[in-house]
């Protein structure tokens, strides 16, 4: 079901409370209260303004994760489909330069064309569509084989993932403060660019489900795939449309993920299609297709980092705070199902 | 069983049915689509509770059925759905559930040789290894039997055990159901086959719209046909639905030659401007199957359509959304609805293709754009963002031929426009087609519901086994004649 807003207007206060957005929102305050009163440092603009900026990779990947899930699709390469457009990136910026502790002191000042193979932006731009690219292939792939996408674009994921290994010999690349620019901007001096771009491409993913026709579509084929089919609906070529835009996502991802590291390896994007899928289900966007919504997803990937963050603020040990985190996966999504529960 | 009632959704599905068995004897169970032999089935299974009646075996009565108790009592059902493990062998699929096993080790070999003294005892010769889905159909409807006997029921109910068979496989049925009966079980033996009950039931039972409404005796195997099928026919005139008479056009739409699979038989018939034509026929004599292939929901392999003299190319819905063909398919729930998504949605669905303008869309924005086509259909709901799960039966089918009237559609191809749904709504749903077709549009209507097709249809058409068995109009069209045309009874007995 969409966010919509008569939909809300004829739910009673009972109803509105068995909304998973509703639940995950409480949830949220909750937390942040309880945290902040333990330590008041936690309502600092810095911090809230991290806990953003540390969601906006897994964030940009939940977005096209919930699209994907909304067409009752999935899609476990996204991970890969981030790591290998950011390596496609590095070599074409900085000719494959290893990641050392003195290359990161030599280069620091320096903006790196010395050595590269294109200019930035036009390294960027190719990053980008290497991912689109592997959208598509994976959206070709599952619409045709008629296959469960879970297992086709859990292969692709090795695919792609093997790709980035070939292409950067298994190291630590470097991006020689490419992105120095993107990471320094900060519109009023508090507001990191990348965070903005994070919150518009939310934005963008609402308005594409729920103001396109493209979205409506998208959402038929979800909640009933034949009836879509008997409708009219291209059925194929929107799920390859997801599929792509979700690679398209998971490129622009690559760019805040350099941003924020300066470089990148290979293995680097083992757990991140989990994190987004369980953000998007958090979120009460349902397996089965459909079901859900992007506020939800945001929600639910909103939750995960605000968790981390608190663990953080509350210096909790790091190994007992995986324990912790998975826990809480575990509770949340059982609280966000109770719906379901009570119904049977 | 005496006077059985049960009600779905304010429907009685059986009527006071009453049923006797006697120990050994062949009860053959007949009556058209819907008479309720698969809601009495579900009774004596336990899978549906009635109710009201009772249900006496050895004159002890019992008010309603468990599966545990139902297979207490010995009674085993043989439905026409294959409920077999496709990837076990025989003697797996028989004993699955109850198999053979010492301190819950499998014992095999004990398995092995019981199958197959049932299966010399009843003279069937299988290959007891093979897995199921290595087996021809015929021997798969063996096996179904095998596992119901091994149970040792004492009364056997078999669902069409001969629909899928040629002649000479539901020859072999037929003389192992005379074998099981010579060992004392009782059978209720339900087909659509007449001429097969005749020839081995003792008796035959004729329901009609839940009731039970009489029994023929058929010891000396002489039971006069026509009878029976007029029993099954035979309603009041209180249950058709007074038409409104109108001006029929010239033809329209025509289908030359078309083929639903590499094998069928071509199909030839043409639909005229402000007609409907019902379609009749049994449960899988290939009606829904013309449907699909006229609209491009599933492929055809050969033939043509024609619109007003000009050729329709349709290799998927898309094409024929685009000539205005609209199809209410059959299952509502999983082929016509997103059952999750408002009523306007699902309204706007097909729209969203032909009507809607632009890439931008709010939902919000159609509700003004689908209140004619509630109020045309007068949906009962309290809001248009209500989900479509909440509303009933008859108002989810008025959704489903929403989406097609507001897109303005033509030609509509309705499958069981009103399964399962109450008297009233009917109605309704009547004074809409006649409405569509006052309009100058034209209806194809495949129904399985008798009074629906007699009273509703312009002609009809009967398939048979995938084939048009004839054409019927004005005068002929009577449930007698369709039900001749859709069984195979009368002129060509001989011929087999």
């Amino acid at each position: 079901m969409p966010d919509n807003a008569i939909a809300r207007e004829h739910k009673s206060i009972a109803m509105t409370l068995r909304d998973q957005r509703v639940i995950l929102l409480i949830l949220i305050i909750v937390i942040a209260i309880i945290v902040g009163s333990i330590n008041p440092r936690f309502f600092g603009v810095n911090n809230v303004v991290q806990i953003f900026q540390q969601i906006s990779v897994t964030g940009l990947l939940t977005m096209g994760m919930a699209m994907l899930l909304l067409t009752g699709g999935l899609d476990l390469s996204i991970g890969s489909i981030m790591i290998l457009s950011g390596v496609v990136m590095s070599i074409l910026i900085t000719g494959g330069t290893e990641q050392t502790a003195s290359s990161i002191d030599s280069v620091k000042s320096v903006l790196a064309t010395d050595n590269g193979i294109v200019p930035v932006p036009a390294a960027i731009l190719i990053g980008i569509l290497v991912a689109f690219g592997c959208g598509i292939v994976n959206g070709i792939i599952v619409a045709k084989s008629k296959c469960a996408p879970l297992i086709i674009t859990l292969g692709m994921s090795g695919v792609y993932y093997g790709i980035a290994l070939v292409l950067s010999g298994g190291k630590f690349l470097a991006f020689k403060m490419a992105f120095e620019p993107l990471r320094v901007l900060k519109i009023g001096g508090v507001l990191p660019v990348t965070l903005i771009i994070f919150m518009f491409l939310v934005v963008v993913t609402w308005f594409l489900i729920n103001r396109t026709k493209y979205g409506r579509r998208v959402v038929a084929i979800g909640g009933n795939e034949e009836n879509a089919r008997l409708s009219g609906i291209h059925v194929d070529f929107y799920k390859i449309a997801t599929y792509a835009i979700s690679g398209l996502l998971c490129g622009i991802a690559a760019i805040l993920y350099a941003t924020r590291l300066d470089s990148i390896t290979a293995g680097g994007g083992s757990g991140y299609e989990l994190d987004a899928l369980t953000g998007a289900i958090i979120g009460g966007v349902t397996f089965d297709g459909g079901k859900g919504s992007i506020v939800g997803a945001f929600l639910g990937v909103l939750f995960m980092g605000l968790i981390k963050n608190s663990m953080n603020v509350l210096s909790v040990d790091s190994y007992i705070q995986t324990i912790v985190s998975g826990v809480i996966v575990v509770v949340a999504v059982i609280i966000s199902n109770i719906d379901n529960l009570r119904k049977a | 069983m005496r006077d059985i009632v049960k009600t779905f959704f304010g429907i009685k599905a059986l009527d006071n049915m009453t049923l006797d068995l006697y120990q050994g004897e062949i009860l053959g169970l007949v009556g058209e689509n819907g008479a309720g032999k698969s809601t009495l089935m579900k009774v004596l299974s336990g899978a549906y509770q009635p109710d009201s009646g009772t249900i006496i075996v050895d004159g002890a009565s019992h008010k309603h059925m468990t599966a545990e108790l139902s297979k207490e009592l010995g009674i085993g059902i043989i439905y026409q759905e294959n409920l077999l493990v496709p990837w076990m062998n025989v003697v797996e699929n028989i004993f699955v559930g109850q198999e053979i096993s010492k301190h819950g080790l499998m014992k095999f070999d004990e398995e092995y040789k019981k199958t197959k003294a049932l299966c010399e005892s009843i003279g069937i010769e299988l290959n007891l290894n093979k897995t199921i889905e290595k087996l021809s159909v015929a021997e798969q409807q063996f096996v179904k039997i095998i596992k119901a006997l091994n149970e040792n029921p004492r009364i056997l109910i078999m669902d069409e055990p001969t629909s899928m068979f040629n002649l000479e496989d539901a020859g072999r049925v037929l003389k192992i159901v005379e074998t099981i009966a010579k060992r004392g079980v009782s059978i209720i033996y339900i087909s659509h086959f007449l001429k097969e009950v005749k020839q081995i039931a003792n008796r035959i039972a004729v329901i009609r719209d839940g009731k039970s409404i009489r029994t023929y005796d058929n010891t000396k195997k002489d039971v006069n046909l026509d009878a029976v099928v007029s029993d099954m026919v035979g309603r009041d005139a209180s249950m058709f639905y007074a038409k409104e008479v109108h001006e029929i056009g010239d033809v329209i739409f025509e289908v030359k030659g078309l083929k639903v699979s590499p094998t069928s038989k071509p199909i030839d018939f043409d639909l005229r401007r402000g007609e409907i034509l019902g379609v009749a026929g049994m449960i899988g004599a290939g009606r829904t199957e013309i449907a699909n292939a006229i609209t491009g929901a599933s492929r055809k392999y050969g033939g043509k359509l024609y619109y007003e003299g000009r050729e329709l190319h349709i290799s998927n819905p898309r094409d024929s959304i685009n000539y205005k063909i609209g199809y209410i398919t059959e299952d509502r729930q999983k082929l016509g609805l997103m059952l999750d998504a408002p009523i306007v949605e699902n309204l706007t669905v097909v729209g969203l293709q032909t009507k809607i303008k632009g890439a931008f869309v709010n939902v919000r924005n159609f509700i003004p754009l689908v209140k004619d086509t509630i109020e045309k259909l007068r949906i009962k709901m309290s809001h248009p963002m209500m989900v479509v799960k909440s509303l009933s039966g008859g108002n989810q089918q008025k959704v489903v031929l929403g989406k097609w009237l507001f897109t303005d559609s033509d030609l509509y191809i309705f499958d069981e426009p009103t399964r399962g749904i109450d008297v009233n709504a009917k109605t309704e749903f009547y004074k809409i087609m006649s409405g569509l077709t006052k309009e100058g549009k034209s209806i194809i209507m495949i129904s399985s519901d008798m009074p629906e097709l007699v009273s509703m249809s312009d002609r009809v058409l009967v398939i048979r086994g995938g084939e048009i068995e004839g054409i019927l109009e004005g005068d002929e069209i009577s449930e007698n004649s369709i039900i001749r045309h859709a069984l195979e009874v009368g002129e060509n007995e001989n011929a087999g």
